[in-house]
């Protein structure tokens, strides 16, 4: 996957650099908006990350040029302007997403990868990690070959975690994703929520798969996999 | 320009109107002078035509009597002026002063009526000489009437049988011509001087009427100028509105009321700025901390990581406080505007509690919801409003409490939304300040460390854009009840409202 990232601020251009090239992505950052542009149009990239306040040519501008020269290139928008506004024009001039500075790191990547699997792709009725299975029709959920009593959302949480696996996921997409609380909220009750879900998933069983990642939020996966 | 100050247009009226005062004046007299002196000229011309009629009918004939009048008063008056001729019945000139002929012929004269009368009928008329002097000229006839004896004479001869003929009666028409050319040069220097007095009246009234007006202007002057002495760090001066002229006495009391709500707004901006700053202290000095620490030797890679973390918590912390700030600021622009739909509140209080469900059990606070009705708000606030009241119910609800969210539809089509608990309370002297953004009830006890105090800021905000109100009732040890107040918002108010509940 080949990411184009036009940032004129050098540290988050960095470590968008960093962290998306850890994440598996092939980078090429700029900090010019007509280089971007530029790049854009000749190059073959999966994804556009867009900064909005750029010296020069805008972002608004660039889009406006990506777009008349008939590129359909997804693009991301990053910003620290958020009014309603912004976001429609942006949206408006062909945009696929918009985030706001500032943003978590995971935020961003949960974003990219809603983005370029938004082509439908078949989700498995029954997903599999480890020893644990999920049933997603029957809503049922077994580790070990035993199942788990889940109450309805502990098993919504389970599943967002499970699709996504290896993904982390912010406390606020877990919110807006399980509860449909779309807004960002001092309260602890992602962590307590997470804290039961581990008593009935993980608890019993040597092998952990719902780990923190301190404040950035929380991943399953199966670690040894990983490593292997 | 002038026009559009007040001074301005208080001079000009004043001097208008002193200057349209002294025109009526200086006309007036000038007309009394005039009439003046037409009434003197014509008294001294009926006086002279009296005085010849007198001398006329004592003598008739004697001509001398007349022209030696006629000398007198001509060298007694030599400074007015005058001529007269004596013309008998057929209108031959019998004597005149002389010259008289070479200036005014007879026939310029007005033909008075033929009466015999004393009475003098108003026939005077001006005339002006080839060589531009000015006359006043006047003719009279007088009548000898015939002498008593003679009469009685008569009738004894007619009783006698003598044949008598018709008594003759002797007629002389006096022509008098006044030169009134004195009386012009009179009326010319007094016309000029009123013109002058006119011209300095007018400089004189406009000279006034800037003083005047400035005048009467100054108090506003100095109220400008007390105005201009407050500044931002004197707003809790007053411009006392007892000092001022009536009129201005409403203009002063709405300005000290604006300077009340004024420095109530800045109070507040400046303690807001205050706790602001006193906000981001906190984790920002944890964040410069740890990394000082962090930095001071060689650690581990978990030691390394756990800092990582830990200021990760913090930035978190500082952007949820960024994004709180700028929701409430986002809020209070008036042209903010929320996208309303018709929900089931029961439905949404629900979802709430459900949300919250896992930290109530962790707690042993049992939350219930109860009642049923139909709102009209925008989705996302509304559950966030119910969201941030239900976290502090449960923050100060120990073990064992309760907490009950309800719905219900009032009698006035509001929605009433309440959030109850069985919790510690909160003293009645916190409670004004309490929806004051970074207000805690408990800034002393930090044992309860969520948050940045801007919840309930949040809920009034979303209340005041939603045109609803917030209320709040408490009761130490008893527990507190929060009440959202939903006004009813028809369709057409609101727009597009999707009329499926969500």
């Amino acid at each position: 996957m080949h990411v184009l990232i036009i940032e004129d601020d050098k540290k988050t251009a960095a470590y968008l650099s960093k962290g998306l090239s850890e994440s598996g992505f092939i980078v090429d950052a700029t900090d010019k908006s007509d280089e971007g542009l530029h790049l854009a149009r000749t190059g073959d990239y999966d994804l556009v990350i867009l900064d909005v306040m750029l010296p020069g040519r805008d972002g608004w501008s660039v889009i406006a040029e990506i777009r008349r020269s008939g590129k359909q290139t997804p693009v991301l928008f990053l910003t620290a302007r958020d009014s309603v506004q912004d976001r429609v024009k942006g949206l408006e001039l062909g945009a696929d997403d918009y985030l706001v500075k500032p943003f978590a790191f995971s935020e961003l990547l949960a974003r990219i990868h809603s983005i370029l699997r938004r082509s439908p792709v078949r989700q498995p009725e029954i997903l599999r990690i480890a020893d644990l299975e999920i049933d997603l029709l029957r809503h049922r959920a077994m580790r070990g070959g035993k199942p788990l009593d889940l109450t309805p959302k502990e098993f919504a949480l389970l599943s967002l975690l499970a699709r996504r696996k290896g993904e982390v996921l912010s406390r606020t997409l877990i919110a807006e994703q399980v509860w449909d609380m779309n807004f960002d909220s001092d309260t602890n009750v992602v962590d307590v929520a997470v804290r039961r879900l581990r008593r009935k998933v993980d608890d019993p069983f040597e092998k952990k798969l719902v780990h923190t990642v301190r404040g950035v939020g929380y991943v399953l996966e199966d670690h040894q996999e990983q490593k292997g | 320009m002038f026009w559009s100050s007040i001074t301005g247009r208080l001079t000009i009226l004043y001097t208008l109107s002193a200057f349209g005062m002294l025109v009526l004046s200086t006309v007036f007299l000038y007309r009394v002078l005039i009439s003046g002196l037409e009434t003197e000229d014509n008294e001294f011309i009926d006086d002279k035509i009296h005085v010849l009629q007198d001398i006329f009918q004592k003598n008739p004939n004697n001509i001398e009597d007349l022209a030696e009048e006629m000398k007198w008063e001509r060298t007694a008056l030599d400074s007015s002026p005058y001529y007269i001729r004596v013309l008998d019945q057929s209108g031959h000139t019998l004597i005149e002063t002389s010259g008289m002929s070479g200036i005014i012929a007879p026939s310029l004269f007005p033909v008075p009526d033929l009466i015999g009368s004393v009475n003098l009928s108003k026939n005077e008329i001006k005339w002006r000489s080839p060589k531009g002097k000015p006359y006043l000229l006047k003719a009279a006839w007088a009548e000898v009437v015939p002498l008593q004896d003679e009469r009685e004479q008569r009738e004894t001869l007619g009783r006698l049988g003598f044949e008598v003929g018709s008594l003759q009666r002797e007629r002389r028409l006096f022509q008098i011509a006044l030169d009134v050319s004195d009386d012009e040069a009179l009326i010319a220097v007094y016309r000029r001087r009123l013109l002058i007095v006119l011209l300095l009246g007018i400089l004189f009234s406009a000279a006034a009427g800037i003083v005047v007006a400035r005048r009467g202007m100054r108090p506003l002057k100095e109220v400008t100028r007390v105005v201009q002495r407050i500044t931002a760090t004197q707003l809790h001066e007053r411009i006392s509105p007892t000092r001022w002229p009536k009129e201005l006495i409403a203009l002063a009391t709405a300005f000290d009321d604006m300077l009340n709500r004024l420095e109530n707004s800045f109070n507040q901006l400046s303690q807001f700025s205050a706790d602001l700053a006193h906000e981001l202290r906190t984790p920002i000095n944890n964040l410069m901390g740890e990394a000082e620490v962090a930095l001071s030797r060689t650690r581990t890679l978990d030691e390394y990581r756990h800092v990582l973390e830990s200021s990760l918590e913090e930035y978190g912390r500082l952007s949820r406080m960024i994004d709180s700030l700028l929701f409430l600021a986002r809020a209070e622009s008036r042209d903010t505007q929320i996208k309303r739909s018709l929900l089931n509140a029961f439905k949404e209080i629900k979802a709430v509690q459900e949300f919250y469900e896992s930290v109530a059990e962790e707690q042993g606070v049992e939350v219930t919801c109860q009642g049923n009705a139909l709102l009209n708000v925008d989705p996302i606030l509304f559950r966030r409003a119910v969201s941030n009241l239900l976290s502090n119910a449960l923050q100060y609800t120990p073990r064992g409490g309760k907490v009950t969210l309800s719905v219900k539809q009032t009698d006035d089509e509001c929605v009433e939304v309440s959030v109850s608990d069985t919790g510690s309370g909160i003293d009645p002297e916190h409670l004004p300040k309490i929806f004051d953004r970074f207000y805690r009830a408990d800034r002393a006890r930090s044992q309860h460390p969520q948050g940045a105090g801007l919840g309930l800021a949040i809920v009034k905000s979303i209340m005041d854009l939603h045109g609803g109100t917030v209320a709040i009732k408490s009761e130490p040890d008893k527990g507190t009840t929060v009440t959202l107040r939903f006004p009813y918002a028809s369709d057409e108010q609101t727009g597009d409202v999707s009329l499926e509940p969500k």
